[in-house]
């Protein structure tokens, strides 16, 4: 008997990807989902029992997780919109005809092929305290002698800004390339017929370049987005959540939960919120970009 | 005509200083990782910071001497190697099986495959570590492999990919009395290195480099990869970082060289999210 | 409303090549004129020179015998509309058009009366609020134009605004952009490769060829006064018939050798006997034009010709024909549509020698002057 008959030979080839995709994925999604409901501890005697929403009351009493929804909200808030600019304005140099682009174009997008947790690792010596860190030297030199010696990681206020350099230089190569494939997008003529109706150079950006390239930002902000919720390595390797929690994110929080402290339950709560706020804040970029009209009518 | 030159040198200027600032850590790094151990820190501070002075490569022979460096490289090239090299063949399957072939469900599955875009790997550690633990699976290759040959977002890419051949070559196979994996394999397949080679690329950029997990499901060295052992290498004392950079240097030049050669091919594959985003 | 003048412009681009080579052409105030030549003649970038879109190598532009080289684009006051029509496309048709008066910042109220002339003018009522991707070819087309008259420029620019459309809304568009130049007045240049369009539209025609001018002219001269063999081949459809021949003195003037006949050259044809006299017993060509054969029963100097392929329009028919003494190409021959002719059918012709055309050999026109 063909096996072919019995089942169609579309499900059969995508069957190995399906399976994967609901064992590695689905199944995970929603195991977490009903941890989240349980109080599963697994260092406490106490039996197994459906709470229902406590372990997310409790969340939200505990200043702790509060602080790491905040760092989390915090660093995606500033991350996002510097990372795109400087991704909109390195592909914007790049855009030109110059001779050497393609050596730019792979230094800048060099970062990004290191992986994150060595990247990491080098950046704690960037932010080295004392004079003989490499930061601190740079900015006394461009300083002038001004600058005092900071310990980035173990400072309260530049701990978290650390963090946020750190990422935007190892993500920015991957948006600006991507930004400019959108600009390459654009053709030349409209730029020339702009030129005629007289638009200036700023003139041609803001009607001709930023409208071109609303999908491409919309997609690279979201993305961005993403991705500074995720926020995990930097945080484990740099700062280990310090001082005082200052950079602990949502990500951070969920594996201190479940793997230190054994708290299963709350460590699957929080991946759920994770999981729901990433979706909030897509939904909310998507809604607020399509509400920005194209030039808007009188 | 000057205005135009003025404007392309400082634009020159400017891409060179934020080149120079870019490329600063890495310099950092390789320079650091040939710098006797004594200087490595003393130097860091100032532009000395990037020339190594007396080269030296003892930095990499200590690495070789207080860890099992080429474990972990190797443990990262199977790792890595075989999800891609699986995920290959698993997601190109499925992206054609959604854009060519008709199967009931096919049309719900899609929409699921798509709805799960949207979690990403930090949102299923968690509990994916919990299922297979309780599984029985732990500190092992097959644990690191598995959970991610099968990947939404490379089947996204090979569907919008395949979507847009020509079906003229798939009913000419149709005709000569190809079965659907002969014409997939013979016919699709060869026609379709663009996105084969993107696929490839993100994938093995993505891959090489993934922390969380390793952390959550290997204790000790046997099955550890680079982007953990580095991490590791960093908490074992004594804090050498010359050592540090010498592992770093070796760790990232794999993947280095491929990018420096491959490059048309990575920047084509980010490009690849972004058109289809 | 301005003249424009191309003095002694030369092009040459970065790799090499020589887009235009010495191009001396004035165009008069309110005059429509149309450069037209084959691909990659040069004549999109005398547009574009104008326009300001690329710098010449050599030579003056001048708009009303003001030199411009040095003016930016935005400064010269002339509009373009392209061949791709270039509207911006996250804009409606409306912002469109208020974009160029915008830019040049004039008053609401007269971005609003200018936004409505144009609008009644083209026929753009109910398409305001659209976006360009939501018209149809000929919509856009129009739009292109009124953002184009919006700016009551200097000089129009088109670069083949009509290579994009349909057959029969090319032929429509044609007459609406000859009635609205009339109308408006605005001097224009205007840029194709279709020489029909060219003798339709234009007051006065440019041939171009390779980065130089040919001929200069009024249409109905280029066409029975062609000042080369390019011309004459290039204006026409099908072109003139063009053979290699010699001249002779005969007791009543001149002949030229045509397919083993001597034919007399009458004094009242196209030929000028007078110039001619310079070329006599050195090669020449002749052209005739596919009107200039007719079917003949009497036998009387006839050519026979053997019919290698047909193509019935209707009103006429045009034959492609070989003749056996002429080496070559074939023959193009126009003929009234009846009675109908076959493949392969052996016909007898007489040529009108009066509409004989003489080429030296370098394929300068034989008339005594230059183009």
């Amino acid at each position: 008997m063909r096996l072919r008959t019995l089942i169609p030979t579309g499900a059969l080839f995508a069957l190995p990807a399906m399976a994967g995709l609901t064992c590695f994925v689905a199944i995970p999604f929603l195991l977490a989902i009903a941890l989240s409901l349980t109080n599963l501890h697994l260092a406490s005697p106490l039996p197994v029992a459906f709470v229902g929403a406590t372990q997310f009351v409790r969340l939200f009493e505990d200043p702790a997780f509060i602080r790491a929804l905040l760092n989390s909200l915090l660093f995606a808030a500033v991350v996002v919109p510097l990372q795109t600019v400087l991704a909109l304005a390195l592909a914007l140099l790049l855009n030109r005809p110059l001779l050497g682009r393609a050596l730019f174009r792979t230094l800048f997008f060099m970062p990004v092929v290191f992986p994150l947790s060595l990247v990491s690792v080098i950046w704690i010596l960037i932010y080295a305290p004392g004079p003989d860190g490499m930061l601190n030297g740079f900015l006394q030199f461009i300083s002038l002698g001004h600058w005092q010696p900071r310990d980035f990681l173990h400072d309260p206020v530049l701990a978290l800004p650390a963090i946020m350099l750190t990422s935007i230089w190892q993500g920015v190569g991957f948006q600006m390339v991507i930004v400019l494939a959108g600009l390459q997008n654009i053709p030349e003529q409209l730029y020339e017929a702009a030129c005629l109706d007289g638009a200036g150079r700023w003139q041609r950006f803001w009607h001709i370049t930023l409208p071109g390239l609303r999908n491409t930002l919309i997609f690279v902000m979201l993305v961005t987005t993403i991705l500074a919720f995720r926020l995990f390595e930097q945080v484990q390797i740099m700062t280990h959540g310090g001082p005082n929690r200052a950079t602990a994110t949502v990500m951070f929080e969920a594996v201190q939960a479940a793997f230190s402290r054994q708290q299963v339950a709350q460590g699957a709560a929080i991946t759920v919120v994770f999981f729901v706020v990433v979706v909030a804040v897509t939904l909310l970029q998507r809604r607020l970009s399509v509400q920005v009209p194209r030039e808007a009518s009188r | 005509m000057r205005r135009r030159l003025v404007a392309t040198m400082l634009s020159y200027a400017a891409l060179a200083l934020l080149a120079l600032l870019f490329v600063a850590p890495v310099l950092l790094m390789m320079a650091g990782s040939l710098k006797p151990e004594a200087r490595v820190l003393t130097e860091a501070g100032s532009l000395k910071a990037f020339l190594p002075g007396n080269w030296t490569l003892q930095n990499y022979r200590d690495v070789f001497a207080r860890v099992d460096f080429a474990r972990y490289l190797g443990n990262s090239l199977i790792i890595t190697g075989s999800v891609v090299v699986a995920g290959l063949v698993v997601n190109s399957l499925a992206g054609y099986a959604f854009a060519r072939l008709a199967w009931r469900g096919r049309r719900l599955l899609f929409t699921l495959t798509l709805a799960i875009l949207v979690l990403p790997l930090e949102a299923i550690a968690v509990p994916l570590f919990y299922q297979v633990t309780w599984m029985g699976w732990r500190d092992d290759y097959l644990v690191q492999i598995l959970p991610f040959i099968a990947n939404a977002f490379s089947v996204y890419l090979f569907y919008t990919f395949f979507v847009d051949l020509p079906p003229e070559l798939e009913e000419a196979a149709r005709l000569d009395g190809a079965g659907p994996l002969r014409t997939f394999a013979t016919i699709i397949v060869p026609n379709s290195k663009p996105v084969f080679a993107s696929v490839a690329i993100l994938s093995f950029l993505g891959q090489w480099g993934v922390f969380i997990w390793p952390l959550l499901v290997t204790s000790g060295e046997r099955v550890r990869p680079l982007s953990l052992a580095i991490a590791t290498f960093y908490t074992l004392p004594p804090l050498q970082w010359g050592d540090i950079f010498a592992f770093g240097v070796m760790m990232v030049s794999p993947i280095l060289v491929v990018f420096l050669f491959f490059q048309r091919w990575f920047v084509r594959g980010v490009v690849a999210t972004g058109l289809k985003g | 409303m301005a003249s424009v003048g191309f003095i002694d412009v030369s092009k040459r681009f970065a790799d090499g090549t020589e887009a235009l080579a010495g191009i001396e052409l004035r165009i008069e105030d309110g005059e429509l004129m149309v450069v037209v030549g084959p691909s990659g003649c040069g004549k999109s970038t005398a547009l574009r020179l104008l326009a300001g879109l690329e710098q010449p190598t050599a030579g003056e532009l001048r708009i009303d015998d003001e030199v411009v080289n040095d003016m930016a684009p935005q400064q010269r006051n002339v509009a373009m509309v392209f061949q791709n029509y270039a509207l911006y496309p996250h804009m409606n048709v409306r912002r469109n058009l208020e974009f160029p008066l915008r830019m040049q910042k004039l008053p609401a109220d007269e971005i609003a009366r200018r936004t409505a002339w144009a609008t009644q003018l083209l026929q753009l009522d109910g398409l305001m609020e659209r976006l360009p991707k939501q018209l149809s070819g000929g919509q856009r087309q129009r739009v292109a134009m009124g953002r184009a008259i919006v700016r009551e420029p200097r000089a129009f620019l088109m670069d083949e605004p009509l290579s994009n459309l349909d057959a029969k809304l090319r032929v429509q568009i044609r007459g609406e952009i000859a009635a609205l130049q009339r109308r408006l007045g605005i001097t224009t240049l205007y840029v194709t490769h279709d020489q029909v369009e060219a003798m339709t539209l234009g007051d006065r025609v440019a041939v171009m060829h390779a980065g130089r001018l040919q001929q200069v002219s009024a249409p109905q001269v280029l066409y029975e006064r062609p000042a080369n063999i390019f011309v004459a081949q290039f204006i026409g459809s099908p072109g003139m018939n063009i053979y290699a021949s010699r001249l002779q003195r005969t007791d009543n003037g001149l002949a030229c050798a045509f397919a083993d006949h001597w034919l007399d050259l009458p004094p009242d044809g196209h030929a000028n006997l007078v110039a001619a006299q310079a070329h006599i017993d050195r090669p020449v060509y002749i052209g005739l034009r596919p009107e200039a054969f007719a079917r003949t029963d009497v036998d009387v100097e006839t050519l026979t010709m053997t019919v290698k392929a047909v193509e019935a329009l209707g009103h006429e028919q045009l034959l492609y024909a070989d003749i056996p003494q002429v080496s070559g190409e074939n023959t193009a021959i126009r003929l009234p549509a009846l009675p109908m002719i076959a493949i392969g059918d052996r016909l007898p012709l007489a040529v009108d020698s009066r509409r004989i055309h003489l080429f030296d050999a370098e394929g300068r026109a034989i008339d005594g002057e230059q183009a």
